[in-house]
């Protein structure tokens, strides 16, 4: 006896348990927390590490230096952008947004054009000959 | 308690079905009434697999034999400590243990999802719930309820086999089931991610853990049951290609590939497709371990076809989970391509790709010859064995070729290496190999595996302490910090690289182990009280064994013992006493032949094994016969062996740090806004 009433009450328990949210109209939630990352946040995230591993591995010797200054302009064209895309998410215009856009555009456009300071790894105008700014020859026009 | 207890398992199968239903209805309508009841349903099976593992454990302690399963691995002398892990002794028992651990980790998932990572949770739900169902059903319609009655009460049980007698034993069960049954949640948030559509990096992010955790478990159950058989078989080795600890390698090596090939979807949005399928691929072998070991169709096809029933639903679990999720991959391709390639043959990525082809073709081999002899068996009708010949040939090269990634693995850039860089950092490691490798040359070791192995080891170890000394030294020159403290915050920044670095380190050790096989010592004396044999160690000095006498004892410590008869040797090592050293033969009441219990003394270069391989007249022995006391001894020098237990423990080292959870920084700083945005909210309302 004692056996049946134990059983029936585990089982009830358990049935009310499981039932009430359906019952009750108890809702969990299904919305991302603001504790989350959010996907700019995560493509800002991997744009960093990327050039916390490029930085490592050319600290190691593992990279050639021209190799580690591509490399760098090009990890930190990304992370700038994903900074970039990051700020618009979250709603507030940080930088003035024209300009960055512009500044991004022209970063890329450089690495495309292999506009890329060897010396220095900074990211120059197309076109550019030398460096604004270290002075030295830029490699695509140096090589002509 | 024990009826109570198989009256839950019963309640849990349709609270099982109703939660795995509603975690998918509730993640496709987006009803979060109908999430909230399927997380609750987990909690609910949680507690309900408690109350039935309860109820065994109470039929356990209290000796009712009118249980199946307590008659077949119990009986009254049995010791306290073996009865209450009577729960896992068994395959009824173990299914049960191993659905509870996994109701136990969803639980934890849920719980710790609660109000995170809410996109998932529905399907994450929905597919542990599917699982846990799956075991509650097998547990009730396979033949297998631990909760069987007997016609009649039996006065005594059969008694648990002596060699499951044994701590290890009791310990590397459980700890292999952690392992696998972990597992299962890296594999719902990947389906749950087929589901959704949220195929970026994110389920890998939010799993890292678990898929460490499994591993780790995996990895430490496997070194447990090694040191298992080479204390508790009394043969001197630990591992020998048998279908049980192949099936124990199987998800091992698989969830190594993915551990490995995670780092490449998370840093660069390749290899999606791959990942998916090795995330199945090694829920699949966990699952297929289970059936291997706690099916009955390792011992032959033919014991095995009394057990049709289980077979089948294994096998139709197996078949619909695999083609459930092809199907879902195949839906989801336009999504998982990746617009990255790799750009270099000579980079980080290319080499974990190898690394993962060499895993995975390590891995067939296991499987084929562990599977083969099933179906040759099932073709033909002829039991053949695949012994370790055929693993040891095809399975050497390749683990060779694992270690030396291990270390060509983290000297190479990610992205791009070139040849000049790749000269500048294998320069030092290459010459310590080859230094290495003439100089053991020279000192006498000449066979070519241990040559090629230790030679790597070598090389493996003087790359990771190059890459230690190097970021050390970059860190203190950067931030002016000395060397000490310079090492420690290296490490913390950056704990996934470093703590996987010493995992190589582990492997090397436990490598280095291995091929101390080449110089295994092994000989057999027949030997009367007081003949002195000597044995040669490779290392160069002599053992000098006395063989004192044999003292019997009849019924006394151990409970079930019949008697336990004990050789006493003292051992000299050039010429210094040592502690004496021990081996027995121990009958039990529940087997027809004595057991062996071996001697060993350990050390960090050698184990020393005695093994008492016979005696010359047990019944005389046991009658306390004085001319009864010739035995055959049996001496084992096991070269470097206890690097393997040593490498164990740097593993779990290297494992947790990697594991070791770092401070949010996001969240703090999120946390900090939000209070100071609130307080002065507060202080208007005071």
């Amino acid at each position: 006896m004692t056996l049946f009433v134990g059983g029936s009450l585990v089982a009830l328990a358990v049935v009310l348990f499981v039932l009430q949210p359906v019952v009750k109209g108890l809702h969990a939630s299904l919305e991302r927390d603001v504790f989350e990352l959010t996907d700019t946040e995560a493509r800002k995230r991997v744009a960093l590490l990327a050039l916390r591993d490029v930085e490592y591995d050319f600290l190691a010797e593992k990279l050639d230096e021209h190799d580690y200054h591509s490399l760098k302009a090009e990890f930190t064209a990304e992370a700038l952008a994903a900074l970039e895309a990051d700020e618009r998410a979250q709603g507030g215009a940080g930088l003035g947004e024209d300009d960055l856009e512009a500044e991004i555009a022209q970063i890329r456009a450089g690495l495309r054009e292999g506009c890329v300071c060897d010396a220095c790894g900074f990211s120059n105008q197309v076109g550019s000959r030398f460096c604004s700014a270290c002075g030295q020859a830029v490699a695509a026009e140096a090589a002509r | 308690m024990i009826i109570l207890g198989e009256f839950a398992l019963w309640i849990a199968l349709p609270v099982a079905v109703w939660g795995m239903a509603l975690g998918f209805m509730g993640g496709r309508t987006q009803r979060g009434d109908l999430v909230l009841s399927a997380e609750r349903g987990i909690y609910a099976v949680f507690f309900l697999l408690i109350l039935a593992s309860l109820g065994v454990s109470a039929a356990f302690l209290g000796d009712k034999f009118e249980y199946w399963y307590v008659a077949s691995y119990s009986n009254r002398e049995l010791e306290l400590f073996y009865k209450v892990t009577g729960l896992w002794a068994g395959q009824r028992g173990s299914l049960l243990f191993w659905a509870l651990i996994l109701g136990f980790f969803s639980s934890i998932c849920v719980f710790q999802n609660r109000d995170k990572n809410r996109e998932f949770m529905p399907y994450v739900a929905g597919v542990l719930q599917g699982v846990l169902l799956f075991f509650i059903i097998v547990l009730l319609f396979a033949d297998v309820n631990p909760f069987e009655r007997l016609a009649f009460t039996p006065a005594n049980g059969q008694g648990l086999n002596p060699q499951l007698q044994n701590y290890w034993m009791t310990i590397h069960p459980p700890t292999l089931y952690l392992g696998f049954t972990a597992f299962t949640i890296p594999f719902a948030f990947a389906v749950a991610a087929l589901l959704n559509g949220r195929l970026d990096a994110r389920w890998i992010q939010l799993t890292r853990r678990w898929i460490l955790t499994s591993w780790l478990f995996l990895s430490i159950g496997i070194i447990f049951g090694m040191r298992w058989a080479y204390e508790e078989l009394g043969w001197g080795g630990y591992w020998f290609w048998d279908p049980v600890e192949n099936a124990s390698l199987l998800p091992w090596l698989t969830a190594t590939a993915f551990l490995h090939s995670i780092q490449i979807q998370e840093k660069r949005g390749m290899l999606r497709v791959w990942n998916m399928s090795l995330v199945l691929l090694t829920f699949l072998l966990t699952i297929f371990a289970t059936f291997l070991t706690r099916s009955g169709l390792i011992d032959s096809v033919h014991s095995f076809a009394q057990e049709l029933k289980i077979a089948y639903i294994f096998l139709g679990f197996m078949g619909s989970l695999l083609a459930g999720c092809v199907v879902l991959i195949l839906y989801r391709l336009p999504k998982l391509r990746s617009d990255n390639r790799i750009e270099s043959f000579l980079s980080r990525e290319s080499a974990f790709l190898f690394n993962n082809l060499m895993l995975l073709g390590f891995a067939f081999a296991v499987f084929w010859g562990t599977i083969f002899p099933l179906v040759a068996e099932g073709v033909t009708g002829e039991k053949i064995s695949v012994g370790p010949p055929f693993f040891e040939k095809v399975n050497f090269p390749i683990g060779l070729v694992l270690l030396a990634l291990a270390g060509i693995g983290p000297a190479i850039a990610w992205r791009r290496a070139t040849k000049r860089n790749l000269k500048k950092n294998f320069t030092i490691p290459m010459g310590v190999l080859l230094a290495v490798g003439t100089g053991l040359w020279v000192t006498g070791a000449r066979h070519p595996l241990a040559l090629v192995t230790w030679s790597l080891c070598a090389f493996v170890l003087t790359i990771i302490g190059i890459e230690f000394w190097k970021g050390t030294r970059a860190r203190a020159r950067i931030e002016g910090e000395g060397y000490a403290l310079a090492l420690m915050h290296l490490v913390a920044r950056d704990r996934r690289r470093w703590g996987g670095y010493i995992v190589h380190v582990a492997m090397v050790m436990i490598y280095f182990a291995f091929a101390g096989a080449a110089y295994y010592v092994e000989e057999r004396f027949h030997v009367l009280p007081g003949d002195t044999v000597e044995v040669r160690s490779p290392f160069g000095h002599t053992y000098k064994l006395t063989y004192e006498g044999l003292s019997v004892s009849l019924g006394k410590g151990q409970r079930n013992l019949l008697w336990q008869a004990i050789a006493t040797v003292s051992v000299q090592q050039d010429g210094k006493q040592k502690p004496l050293m021990t081996t027995e033969k121990r009958m039990y009441v529940t087997g027809d032949l004595p057991m062996t219990e071996v001697g060993i003394r350990s050390s960090v270069r050698e184990d020393l094994y005695l093994i008492l391989s016979a005696l010359d007249d047990m019944e005389g022995a046991v009658r306390a016969d004085s001319n009864a006391q010739g035995i055959d001894l049996q001496v084992l020098i096991k070269p470097l062996i206890s690097w393997i237990w040593y490498g164990g423990i740097m593993l779990a080292v290297g494992t947790f740090v990697a594991l070791w959870p770092s401070v949010d920084r996001r969240r703090v700083a999120l946390e900090g806004r939000t209070e100071t945005a609130s307080q002065p909210a507060m202080a208007a309302a005071e």
